[in-house]
């Protein structure tokens, strides 16, 4: 039988061992670094933007009104046409701020937001979520209701609501309000993945052996929990950058040093829309897309990290 | 054992000829099914038994064309009533399945759609291949014919899966099966999840509507007792290969291949209580099966001709068949050496 | 198959009054908590928008005498209750007289309309290209087109509103700029008003479904993934069924349930993506009537409108609550 011979190549890689990648690293992800690195990029360019341009254009009146990015014109008015000079590369707007430096001001604020809102809920997160999937009971009752109840809720409306008495207020407190309501997801994922791991072989025995709650708490589920805790993290940060976005665009955001929502709601109280003055708000609206078109890939990648089958599939 | 035994029939309705299923790893290529061949006869029952791993189920499978990536069959010929099943186009192939061959599934659990009736996962399958029904009465007396047969109240034709017990599911998945009067079904492990006593009763139940319909039928099963009291010729497979197939009576009576005669004699009985003289062993690497014999690293009798030469299968009487080289003419002395001295340990 | 087990039923309805009520609350205290009198803060503004500021002590006392707020905090909140229950949100302090109920009854409609709308597109559409997108008998060309479309999901559907209103209702002038109908149309059911409707509401929508649909296919495809390693789907393999029906009778319909659930949790934050739409759009729904009363300081409306958009998203997670029974028979055993 020379055929088995022929076709029992061991360990040397047939024609068709390409077509697996479940021995790879799974965190050589395309879509994970792709959007880690989109993110990585934006840190760096804020960095030299620090280094390089003069932050202090992003106060009111420190530029001449309404000009275009270089090299374009704008008709203002009749007769009046404007032309971007390279003092403003990316044009100035209504009150005198220069784009450019509004875009390395704000685009750390906005994301520094999510980081803020996000890392609080997340670690409200995983204690309710292991408090009531480990424990149980009526600590897990009144948890999942208290869950449920936050996320039927539109956090954005009680947001509004809080606001509207508090004024507008600065980043971290927008960010710490905002925390109010992130924790629920976080919870409700991270309580039923417990409840999974919970039952699976390798607690139960780790249970049986008398090995203590809070060794098996963080030995053993925990490290088998960080690609979703990841995820989690990733996803919660995106809706708290949306809410913060929502926010600001709302009027409710800091007014002095601009975020990114900040900019956008400037000009659509100032109707840049209807001015054609499209740089105004149309630079921080790419920049936010790009920032959550960045976390979506990053997300995507963690879910085919920690999900062999979806990996296979793709 | 009140089955009758159908030893009558000479027309092959399944030809099996050198079926090979590989599963593609990225270590290499794992033989599953290595060159099977065999006959079944219209009316029989056959069982396919081994260890789990052998390639039993696989061959099941691959006979149904249902290999799940990344398994595929290599080569083969698989013939049912003449027809190639092989070579059959993708729509061929679709409306052959269920009227041709169809399956009685090993996890009877999980093999329902939990979201449809009984009754529509019964009646799809006729629609499928016989049109849309439109005398909806007679429909349902048909299935109600069907849960007769089986042994079902007709209480469930309205419910859901999970309203069912286990044997129940797996009953209605018999009913399913024979909802065509294909010409061969393919029983796999068609009762292994069910505990003891009901999958004598299920089992029963197979052969009854097995003989009312007259179909032949392929029992996949590790549970050589069982297998024992249903089927009328079994196929052992060891190691992707198969190494005897025989009438069940002259295999109990006297298995020839010596991983038969381990597997019969491990079978315990009330009269003696008996060592289980099937061991782990020396198992291979399934990528890189041994030369020769695949059996020789776990047999007691294996000399060097074993390692050098494959056994091929050596017709012993009618429609029995073993793949050892002691049966070889030229071998007879050693066999009977080999014999004599294992008889009684 | 005797309906909902009541166990399901009575934590759905508890969830469903419980955050109606924490809701009501929240917005009771929150003023209550802040700093400084709100109350007296907003007659300062409206005393100064008015353009006079005489006697604005006895005004604000007037004002505090006139809403009970000189009352003990227990039954300011007994009261607050007995009028939300009664359905009774009080005035609009910026347009006196108009009532919080009749500004919110003129534009809930819309809101309601337009999210509806935009919600069936989206899961549609969502959960027909996940299927398309795991389904082995797909096109290539499909398979690679999805993905392609999917390049705005995760995006809040406020910045989508902008760049669609921009290059669509600026730019290129194919729809209108701004309102749920043409500026000085009488709603009424005309085949004409309902197509200006759908033609107002079609920017809006869209920036909804442009941004969310792809969540759900993503979705869709993890679960179709998860349902094709299911040992009913080998059988169905088996049964030569036609491959279409195997899709949508096995596949669909076993990987639609998780993504119903999933629907109900997102309707808070749809509701939310749809009000900042709102305000893009000019739309005369609950968003706009928002952001006008956060620009006219109007507590009362802020609260009223909030309040309502809340009960209506509890609403709309009970009712899908209350739906989905009807399509996993699993959970319609009743008992337990």
């Amino acid at each position: 039988m020379a055929e088995i011979d022929s076709t029992t190549v061991v360990f040397g890689g047939t024609k068709k061992a390409g077509a697996f990648n479940r021995f790879d690293n799974p965190w050589l992800n395309w879509k994970f670094l792709t959007g880690a690195g989109i993110l990585g990029l934006i840190a760096a360019l804020v960095f030299l933007g620090y280094q390089f341009w003069d932050t202090s254009l992003a106060l009111t009146a420190s530029s001449p009104l309404n000009l275009p990015p270089f090299g374009l014109e704008y008709q203002k008015g009749k007769d009046t046409i404007l032309v971007g000079v390279p003092e403003h590369p990316l044009g100035t707007e209504n009150s005198g701020r220069d784009m450019l430096a509004l875009i390395i001001v704000g685009t750390p604020r906005t994301i520094g937001v999510g980081v803020i809102a996000a890392s609080v809920g997340m670690v409200v997160g995983i204690l309710l979520g292991f408090l009531a999937g480990f424990i149980g009971g009526w600590m897990d009752d009144v948890i999942r209701l208290a869950t449920d109840i936050t996320i039927t809720i539109p956090s954005l409306l009680v947001l509004i609501v809080i606001q509207s008495v508090l004024g507008s207020v600065d980043l971290v407190t927008m960010a710490l309000l905002i925390s109010l309501f992130s924790w629920a997801t976080p919870t409700r994922y991270i309580r039923a993945q417990v409840l999974t791991m919970r039952e699976s072989g390798y607690v139960q025995m780790a249970r049986l052996s008398g090995v203590p709650v809070r060794d098996i708490m963080f030995k053993e589920i925990m490290p088998n929990l960080l690609p979703y805790l990841a995820a989690s993290y990733i996803g919660n940060m995106t809706g708290a950058i949306i809410s913060a976005v929502g926010l600001e665009v709302l009027g409710f955001g800091p007014q002095r040093i601009p975020s990114l929502g900040v900019a956008i709601f400037f000009s659509i109280e100032a109707a840049a829309l209807l001015r054609n003055m499209w740089w105004w708000w149309g630079i921080p609206t790419v920049i936010l897309a790009i920032v959550f078109i960045a976390l979506l890939l990053i997300n995507l990648g963690l879910d085919e990290i920690a999900n062999p089958r979806l990996r296979k599939a793709s | 054992m009140s089955q009758t035994r159908s030893n009558g029939s000479e027309r092959v309705v399944l030809n099996v000829e050198k079926l090979r299923i590989h599963y593609a790893t990225p270590q290499g290529e794992v033989i599953a099914v290595s060159d099977i061949s065999f006959d079944l006869y219209e009316g029989e029952t056959l069982g396919l038994v081994g260890e789990s791993g052998c390639g039993k189920s696989t061959t099941a499978y691959g006979i149904l064309q249902l290999v799940q990536p990344p398994g595929y069959i290599v080569h083969g010929s698989i013939k049912v009533d003449g027809t190639e099943v092989l070579d059959l186009s993708e729509e061929e192939l679709r409306s052959f399945r269920w009227t041709g061959l169809s399956l009685i599934p090993q996890g009877a659990m999980n093999s329902l759609n939990p979201t449809m009736r009984v009754k529509d996962q019964i009646i799809d399958v006729i629609e499928a291949h016989e049109g849309k029904q439109t005398d909806k009465k007679a429909l349902r007396e048909r299935i109600y014919d069907l849960f007769a047969k089986v042994g079902l109240p007709n209480r469930i034709y309205n419910m859901y899966p999970h309203e069912l017990s286990g044997g129940m599911k797996q009953r209605v998945c018999i009913a399913m099966g024979v909802a065509l009067h294909p010409t061969v079904v393919i029983a796999d492990e068609a009762t292994s999840a069910l505990d003891v006593v009901v999958q004598r009763i299920v089992a029963q139940t197979l052969i009854q509507v097995k003989d009312e319909i007259g179909v032949s039928l392929i029992v996949i099963g590790h549970d050589m007792g069982l297998l024992a009291q249903i089927v009328d010729r079994i196929a052992v497979m060891y190691a992707g290969k198969m190494v005897e197939i025989a009438p069940v009576e002259s295999i109990y009576a006297e298995p020839l291949h010596p991983y038969t005669k381990l597997l019969i004699d491990s079978i315990p009985s009330i009269k003696e209580r008996k060592p289980l003289r099937i061991t782990e062993g020396i198992t291979h690497d399934p990528r890189n099966p041994p030369s020769g014999c695949i059996f020789r690293l776990r047999c007691p009798f294996a000399w060097e001709h074993c390692a050098e030469v494959e056994p091929l299968p050596i017709q012993v009487d009618r429609k029995h068949e073993v793949a050892c080289h002691m049966f070889d003419e030229q071998f007879e002395e050693r066999r009977a050496h080999a014999f004599a001295t294992t008889a009684n340990p | 198959m005797g309906g909902i087990s009541l166990n399901y039923l009575v934590r759905r309805l508890l969830v469903f009054f419980l955050t109606l009520w924490v809701a009501a609350t929240l917005i009771f205290i929150i003023p209550r908590l802040a700093p400084g009198d709100p109350i007296a803060a907003m007659v300062a503004r409206l005393t100064y928008q008015a353009g006079f500021v005489e006697d604005s002590n006895a005004i604000i006392e007037g004002w505090k005498e006139r809403f009970g707020l000189n009352d003990p905090v227990y039954v300011q909140y007994v009261r607050y209750m007995g009028n939300l229950v009664r359905g009774d949100l009080g005035y609009a302090m910026a347009r006196f007289p108009s009532t919080v109920s009749e500004l919110v009854g003129r534009a809930l409609p819309w809101t309601i309309g337009l999210v509806g709308f935009a919600t069936l597109i989206f899961f549609t559409v969502g959960n027909l290209f996940g299927a398309l997108l795991a389904w082995t008998k797909t096109p290539k060309l499909v398979k690679v087109m999805i993905p392609m479309s999917m390049i705005f999901t995760s995006i809040p559907p406020l910045l989508a509103g902008l760049l669609l209103l921009y290059v669509f209702g600026f730019k290129l002038r194919i729809f209108p700029q701004n309102y749920a109908y043409p500026l000085g149309a009488q709603p009424e059911l005309t085949l004409e008003f309902i197509l200006s409707v759908l033609y107002h509401g079609f920017l809006p929508a869209m920036a909804i479904v442009l941004v969310t649909f792809g969540y759900w296919a993503l979705g869709m495809r993890g679960m179709m993934v998860t349902i094709e390693g299911e040992d009913y789907m080998i059988l169905a393999q088996a049964k030569g069924l036609k491959p279409f029906y195997v899709l949508y009778r096995y596949m669909i319909r076993n990987a639609i349930l998780p993504q119903m659930t999933a629907l109900a949790v997102s309707i808070g934050t749809l509701v939310g993506g749809s009000v900042l739409v709102e305000v893009i759009f000019n739309y005369n729904g609950m968003g706009t009537l928002i952001f006008t009363a956060i620009r006219e300081q109007d507590f009362n409306l802020i609260q009223g409108t909030s309040f309502i958009l809340i009960v209506t998203s509890a609403l709309a997670v009970l009712i899908i609550d209350l739906c989905y029974p009807l399509i996993d028979p699993r959970i319609s055993l009743e008992g337990k």
